[in-house]
């Protein structure tokens, strides 16, 4: 790791300064995650993304969208071969400091499911608040 | 990531623990306290209680999330085990110093965390 | 504004819905490989409401044989069309 500790240690504090605006997230990196767990590595490399950019202090927020949405059900195990899944990695997010879990409603309402269907809290984002959240974050990382 | 590569062998205690290029466990289940001792002598290092209960963080955090921390995490994770005084990225660099998540991964005989560079 | 990129085709799967679900009312469409069947006359109609906005690569239609089948309602941009919509966006947003 090349971060110097002030900037860690500085970063727990910051990282709860900004959490919205105006009721939309807002942040230095978006990543949305329209894949599910397990049918592909495009979850995991998404994941794997948001992570790396945590840890270098970037404030990161989660977009789950279409079968995104999958990788947030509770009881999920590992794959019949025993390959390992991604709920150990949503399960650390907070140890990340990434808090900012949104969901996209229509992905929801489509599987025919509700944000307590979910393992963690998340906010629930309707279609119309999408393209806003996209513009408030400057990077934006599609898996 | 974890290397499955042997590379060279530590001996320990009459047993060969095999490692990989960077001086990983290839089978983490080799792991012991008495490993940890002989990885730290390769680097001249002395196990403390304060660094025994860092390994021990550390371990318990791949136990649940099946990952290496990254430094980040770990000042946190250490923090939420022991106590903010030690959740501080100062006193890890001062008993891992280089860098703290790979030193004490490889302590702990977990694979080495993936998003350290 | 955001440049959205898509490069699959519209006539399968629904990468292009969640496309057009994350746009903003001045964002731009640019259609890439396989995206470009999005330009066909039969499969245009999903873009309606981008008029001036959607884009199709010049290159990538002509390469599939589908440059003259190409619905007028899209704009067709060449290598550097595309680096000029790129250059006029704030960032660039990639659906595959």
């Amino acid at each position: 790791m090349n971060e110097t500790e002030s900037a860690i240690d500085k970063g727990e504090v910051e990282g709860k300064v900004e959490g919205k605006v105006e009721g939309i997230a807002k942040g230095d990196l978006l990543v949305i995650l329209r894949h599910s767990p397990h049918g592909s590595s495009w979850l995991r490399e998404g994941l794997d993304a948001a992570l790396v950019a945590a840890a270098f202090g970037q404030q990161v927020s989660l977009l789950f969208a279409g079968d995104g949405v999958l990788a947030l059900m509770p009881h999920q195990q590992a794959g019949a071969l025993g390959q390992k899944g991604t709920h150990g990695v949503i399960d650390m997010l907070a140890m990340y400091d990434i808090e900012t879990l949104l969901v996209d409603a229509h992905a929801l309402t489509s599987r025919g499911l509700s944000a307590e269907d979910l393992m963690l809290p998340v906010s629930v984002v309707e279609g119309d608040a999408l393209p806003k959240l996209l513009d408030r974050h400057p990077l934006v990382l599609n898996f | 990531m974890a290397s499955s590569e042997i590379y060279r062998y530590l001996s320990v205690q009459d047993k060969d623990i095999a490692l990989d290029p960077e001086g990983f466990l290839v089978d983490m289940a080799d792991w012991s306290p008495a490993v940890a001792e002989a990885l730290a002598a390769e680097e001249e290092r002395t196990l403390t209680a304060e660094h025994w209960e860092v390994i021990e963080v550390l371990r318990n955090f791949y136990a649940r999330y099946e990952m290496a921390p990254a430094m980040r995490p770990l000042v946190k994770a250490v923090g939420l085990a022991l106590g903010a005084e030690k959740g501080k990225s100062l006193h890890l660099m001062r008993l891992f110093p280089d860098s703290p998540a790979k030193v004490g991964a490889r302590l702990a005989g977990l694979p080495k965390p993936a998003n350290c560079l | 504004m955001i440049l959205h990129l898509l490069n699959r085709s519209p006539a399968t799967g629904g990468t292009v819905d969640d496309a057009l679900a994350a746009m903003g009312p001045d964002d731009r469409l640019l259609l890439i490989e396989d995206g470009v069947l999005g330009a066909l006359p039969a499969q245009v109609a999903r873009f309606t409401g981008l008029t001036g906005r959607l884009f199709a690569l010049r290159e990538d239609l002509a390469a599939r044989g589908l440059l003259e089948r190409c619905e007028e309602q899209a704009n067709i941009v060449d290598v550097d069309g595309f680096v000029t919509l790129t250059e006029e966006a704030d960032k660039t947003v990639s659906w595959s």
